[in-house]
């Protein structure tokens, strides 16, 4: 399943990911392969990323969204650093 | 016809105030293409938000409660002049300024008549600007560019935002320069509140066939009402990134010029130059060879 966090000023991370887990507005839950599409909001916390290789990694956010449809996740998130233009 | 030294110095002063601006467009180049991949870098996030926005919004029944919403009266206006905070760039600050001053005594006359319009300046040149045309400005923001952030950027949407909700402005206008190429900024006017939203019934495309098999979370309605302020947000950010590129476009356009006009200068003074020196060589050989013709006889 392929999976993209973007902010407003770049591309957090894109890859080839086994499972997401994700702060929605109605509590914490898991995307996975064949999910049914959705799109969903998202509350202040971690998303926990586990990549095909087996490599786990989390992105603190403040809110966002979340599109899944065709096991392609897309994930529109505002995060806590900052980037200098 | 000047003298040598006189037209010597000259030269050499067009010549440094050539290199100082042949110097400042490179200087733009390398800033402009940083601004273009900022814009570049935001694309992504805000398409997708517009699209969900407008598919779950168009797939809803009724209109969505939205405190951004479009009200009945337009009594209290506000205009957001987003400007640079350096000059040397052409008309680009300038054009804003007159296009602020016009929106205020022809668009919106009847409010501002009852001094009903306010005015918020992004950059030091607006504040100046605006001020020697004796228009009040209420609140200014000139350091966002020294750090430019989505979150910075996005606390002064909010601030707006929040000044709208509260029902302090029934109407908020940007006027900034969209960039367009390095060489072109279109001045636009563009309505930020209330919101416009698209409306697409998600048909027309392959992917449109399928929003209507979509799970909504927590529901259609609370998804929108959480976007709205998000869009209104990047449209905001969108704005201030097009000025910054299209002001660093201008100024690379105006330092392009500027550095073409002191060529066409040097060029002309060196003309000159020559001319003054062969004029001070034919004087001499003259008056040796008068002076020779006068030992002769």
């Amino acid at each position: 399943m392929y999976l993209e966090i973007i902010t407003p000023e770049k591309l957090l991370f894109e890859g080839d990911i086994t499972i997401i887990k994700l702060p929605g507005t109605l509590g914490y839950f898991e995307i996975m392969q064949n999910h049914e599409s959705i799109i969903s909001t998202l509350m202040q916390g971690k998303i926990k990323v586990k990549e095909t290789n087996g490599i786990i990694t989390y992105f603190e956010i403040k809110g966002g969204l979340v599109e899944v449809s065709n096991n392609e996740v897309k994930v529109l998130v505002e995060s806590e650093d900052h980037t200098n233009i | 016809m000047a003298n040598l030294k006189d037209i010597r110095t000259r030269i050499a002063s067009v010549k440094s105030t050539q290199q100082v601006t042949s110097a400042m467009k490179m200087v733009s180049a390398a800033k402009l293409r940083k601004a273009q991949d900022a814009i570049i870098q935001m694309r992504p996030y805000a398409d997708k938000l517009n699209e969900i926005l407008s598919n779950v919004s168009g797939n809803l029944d009724s209109d969505v409660e939205n405190k951004y919403a479009e009200r009945k009266n337009k009594d209290r206006i506000l205009i957001i002049a987003i400007t640079s905070n350096r000059g040397l760039c052409g008309g680009f600050n300038s054009n804003v300024v007159r296009r602020t001053s016009e929106l205020l005594s022809v668009t919106f006359k009847e409010q501002s008549k009852k001094s009903k319009v306010d005015v918020i300046a992004i950059g030091k040149k607006a504040v100046d600007g605006l001020k020697s045309k004796g228009i009040i400005v209420t609140n200014s923001y000139l350091d966002i560019y020294e750090k430019l952030s989505f979150a910075s950027v996005s606390e002064i949407a909010q601030s707006v935002m929040d000044s709208y909700a509260q029902g302090t402005y029934d109407h908020v206008e940007l006027v900034y320069n969209q960039f367009k190429n390095a060489a072109v900024q279109n001045l636009v006017n563009e309505q930020f509140l209330p919101v416009k939203i698209n409306r697409t019934n998600g048909v027309k495309s392959r992917k449109g066939k399928m929003q209507s098999s979509y799970l909504f979370e927590p529901s259609k309605q609370e998804i929108v009402v959480n976007i709205i302020p998000q869009s209104l947000k990047i449209q905001f950010f969108k704005a201030i990134l097009d000025s910054v590129a299209a002001e660093h476009g201008a100024r690379m356009t105006a330092m392009h010029k500027a550095t073409d006009n002191a060529f066409e200068l040097i060029r002309e003074l060196k003309l000159n130059y020559n001319k003054a020196r062969q004029a001070s060589i034919t004087n001499e050989i003259l008056e040796i060879v008068s002076g020779a013709n006068a030992m002769k006889s």
